[in-house]
């Protein structure tokens, strides 16, 4: 029977428990360290931009308003563009991107992908410059 | 209540069919991997259909390459109705990396509607999996041509 | 009286309605079954049903390139050619259309569903049908000739021994008598090269792997179906389940018949029953579990393997009949 390599495989799996993992019934953990949908906390951001000059398809993007204490920064994070490479995460010197272990993200509105947090920077305040004593009077 | 019957069997059997517009194949691979023992969408009772005519379902990988947009656009036109358009992975919602290249085109909703996208690079099957049973969710709402 | 029996026959019992539900049934558990020795859960029983109603719900598309009416007659075609074959298939004993030769009115019945399938190819306009077909004109090549040769020695060994002419018979409703006075031909030696030939012979006519390069899936696009959908469609795919139940049924109107297991029974309700769990498990045997450790074979292949295994063993049950009485 060489020509029929699986027939007794086939015989003996008739009888045994199927092998699949029953997916919307039963719950599923992706690993530890998945690079999954990305949480971003706006408190710890200080706006330098070194994530946006790391993300390869350029899915980060950094608006500014100001407002009367400074500046109000939003940073947008499309998730519809994004690689889940995890420089950004890498990159953050203040810690302040985490890619998560959630990998569920189905949506019928493009627009619902985008995670964004915003913040306000205070703006250091101006020291008043020192007046130039005139050398030559008048 | 031969509608009821009709609009039952909707749900209960969904038939899908690959488009690939130029991936890079890590989409494809998850999706040919729903259908081996330990994912099995057949419980589910979705088939891999082999020709366009045949499917609901019209799964599109990819980002829209010049080449292959005429080609995509004829091939979902084929499709009778109802059908739904689902987009898999982060290519065919933005182009991911090959944003602004001179071969391709941009992403899919700019040339037909989608109704459901998936995202992920590549996605989970078990993503997969939710994106499709939305999918068959607004297969059900949506009517056939002669009304049934 | 008579007509409304016949018109019971030709629309319930075994005609339209029961072929529907229980070629159907018989398609679900195929697929059930080769899911399981996968280590899969598959479908439900009742998959194609919906599969079914739901083609029927389903916008039809008619190609430019197509010849319109035979692109929408071919498929009613074979479905009838398929429903009158059940009529002229006993049933343990209990026949419906008494005829002396239904051995050969069977067999040219049975070309009617793949010259259906070859119509509604050509008919498509389209260079894949065109591949397909020929690869189905091909496979019905091959697997004729086995068929012929065993149904040949069916009907010399039934015919023998009931003094025929020609020492040859082609009527099923004798073939039944036999079977009930002499206990099952399979049991008989001479008939298990034939009943394993005939096992081997129904893949190919119903177009399951190995042997379905006509309907290849991802090869071809699905070969001569390819500009088909709606209820189309379903109707095709309908006439490929009855299909399956009508070779089943001759397998076991030929080789485990009589009535009801030499004990005589006549009652019509209990021998369908019996019928349908034989049909199940040679089904099973022969579709099933085929399809489930092996790949498709290239059509040559098909033509050399149909033309030397299948027949060698027919001729082998056919010389048997005359020269021994086993």
């Amino acid at each position: 029977m060489s020509k029929f390599p699986f027939a007794g495989e086939a015989l003996k799996s008739l009888f045994k428990a199927p092998l699949t993992e029953k997916y919307p019934l039963t719950p599923k953990e992706s690993p530890e360290k998945y690079r999954g949908k990305i949480k971003f906390d706006a408190n710890a951001c200080i706006g330098c931009g070194l994530c946006i000059r790391v993300c390869s398809p350029n899915a980060i993007t950094k608006l500014v308003d100001t407002v009367e204490e400074g500046q109000n920064i939003t940073m947008k994070f499309d998730l519809g563009s994004c690689t889940f490479c995890g420089y950004c995460a890498d990159f953050c010197h203040q810690n302040a991107i985490e890619l998560t272990q959630e990998y569920s993200m189905v949506v019928t509105d493009k627009n619902d992908m985008i995670v964004s947090g915003s913040f306000i920077k205070k703006l250091p305040q101006k020291k008043p410059v020192p007046q130039k004593k005139a050398t030559e009077s008048k | 209540m031969f509608n009821r019957l009709i609009e039952k069997s909707r749900a209960k059997s969904p038939w899908i069919y690959h488009v690939n517009s130029g991936s890079c194949n890590g989409c494809d691979i998850e999706l040919v991997a729903l259908l081996g023992p330990r994912y099995d969408c057949e419980r589910l009772g979705i088939k891999l259909a082999g020709s366009p005519r045949h499917a609901d379902i019209v799964v599109v990988t990819g980002p829209i390459t010049s080449q292959s947009k005429d080609r995509v656009l004829r091939v979902l036109s084929q499709v009778p109705e109802p059908k739904v358009v689902v987009s898999l992975g982060s290519c065919p919602m933005s182009c991911n990396v090959f944003k602004g290249s001179y071969s391709v085109e941009g992403p899919l909703d700019k040339w037909t509607h989608v109704d459901v996208s998936v995202g992920g690079c590549a996605p989970k099957p078990e993503a997969i999996i939710d994106g499709l049973i939305k999918a068959i969710e607004i297969l059900k709402e949506k009517r056939g041509l002669n009304n049934v | 009286m008579d007509i409304l029996v016949y018109i019971f026959n030709i629309l319930i019992f075994p005609g339209f309605l029961f072929c529907f539900f229980f070629g159907l049934l018989l398609s679900g558990i195929d697929r059930k079954l080769v899911a399981r020795m996968q280590r899969r859960i598959g479908p439900p029983v009742f998959q194609p049903f919906y599969d079914f109603f739901k083609l029927i719900g389903k916008g039809h598309i008619i190609p430019r390139g197509a010849a319109k009416k035979t692109f929408m007659l071919a498929p009613i075609i074979g479905l009838l050619g398929v429903v009158i074959i059940s009529m002229f298939i006993p049933i343990f004993g209990y026949v419906f259309i008494p005829r002396t030769a239904d051995m050969i009115v069977i067999l040219y019945l049975l070309t009617v569903p793949a010259v259906a399938l070859i119509l509604g190819g050509s008919s498509s306009g389209s260079p894949y049908s065109g591949v397909g077909i020929s690869r189905e004109m091909v496979t019905m090549l091959s697997y004729e000739l086995p068929l012929v040769i065993i149904l040949l020695a069916v009907g010399s060994k039934v015919g023998h021994s009931l003094g025929e002419i020609g020492n040859v018979t082609f009527s099923l409703s004798k073939v039944a008598e036999y079977q009930s006075k002499n206990g099952m031909l399979i049991c008989s030696l001479s008939m298990i090269p034939a009943a394993i030939a005939f096992l081997l012979c129904i893949p190919a006519e119903v177009g399951t792997v190995p042997f379905d390069v006509a309907e290849a899936e991802t090869e071809i696009c699905e070969g001569p179906l390819v500009e088909y959908s709606g209820k189309y469609l379903a109707l095709y795919k309908l006439m490929s389940a009855i299909k399956m139940f009508i070779m089943g049924s001759l397998f076991v109107a030929l080789f485990f018949g009589g009535t009801g297991f030499g004990t005589g029974i006549k009652f019509l309700p209990l021998n369908t029953l019996l019928m349908m769990i034989l049909v199940i498990i040679t089904i099973s045997i022969s579709v099933s579990f085929l399809r489930a450790i092996v790949a498709r074979i290239k059509v040559e292949h098909t033509l050399k393997f149909f033309w030397t295994v299948p027949t060698a063993l027919a001729f082998v049950s056919l010389i048997l009949t005359y020269v021994t009485t086993l």
